[in-house]
């Protein structure tokens, strides 16, 4: 379900739920005739991890603050970056190896700041969106990501 | 019996636990009697009543409503709070 931005029109789509991404509708989302430079990020489930295998991570959100903050977010990278228009989807629930975990567009009226804004999204959404995720192993364990510091307070 | 000139301010606060902080508790909500105090006293409370999280706790953030909450922030009596462990999304 998208998430209604109520402020800033240049944020065209936020979702976090358990459907299959789309990254193709996520790129549309962005689409517009003043942007010259349309990026689109697709993080996918790896398998392995150094030699530690997975075979499925399973999501979960404080799903209110997650959406809000990932609105915000891309509030901030349309200022920061002048885009012309952000968009992103993040899963929920079990995710298999391959599959998109999540996906950020970003359009800009030229290539640079569009890349620049994707890159940042995803540094930020990996900082401070309260989303985790549970590595399950092919041994049947499970366990909870919680490695990096303590979750920042905002862009 | 009396009735009291003021509404009570005394009540409890549910805040709310996920991933490995729900796990380590082995609940998804923690509920403290609480008559108000800062987010720093929450977590001291926190940590008193429900010591399996503590160490989460420590890195963790609070979140009040869709909002990060700062320490020194208060945190009433049916607010909406959660506790935000070290995020993994992406």
């Amino acid at each position: 379900m998208a998430h209604a931005v109520d402020h800033d029109p240049r944020v065209t789509l936020v979702t976090l739920d358990a459907d299959p991404l789309d990254p193709a509708a996520v790129l549309a989302a962005v689409g517009a005739r003043a942007a010259g430079g349309n990026v689109l990020f697709v993080g996918t489930v790896r398998d392995v991890t150094g030699d530690v295998a997975t075979t499925r991570l399973e999501y979960e959100a404080h799903a209110p603050l997650a959406r809000a903050e990932l609105a915000r977010l891309c509030s901030a990278a349309a200022d920061c970056f002048d885009l012309v228009a952000v968009a992103v989807s993040h899963r929920l629930g079990v995710v298999e190896p391959g599959d998109a975990s999540v996906v950020v567009a970003a359009s800009a009226a030229h290539r640079r700041e569009a890349f620049a804004a994707a890159e940042w999204l995803m540094e930020r959404i990996k900082a401070t969106v309260p989303i985790w995720k549970c590595d399950h192993a092919p041994d049947g364990g499970r366990s909870w990501v919680h490695g990096q510091a303590s979750a920042e307070r905002g862009p | 019996m009396p009735v009291p000139d003021v509404p009570p301010t005394t009540g409890s606060l549910d805040v709310a636990l996920f991933a490995g902080m729900a796990e380590a508790a082995g609940r998804r909500r923690v509920t403290l009697a609480w008559s108000g105090g800062t987010v720093a006293d929450l977590r001291r409370r926190l940590a008193a009543a429900c010591p399996e999280i503590a160490p989460l706790l420590e890195r963790s953030a609070v979140a009040r409503g869709d909002r990060y909450a700062t320490d020194g922030e208060p945190i009433a009596v049916g607010d909406d709070v959660a506790l935000i462990p070290p995020v993994s999304g992406g």
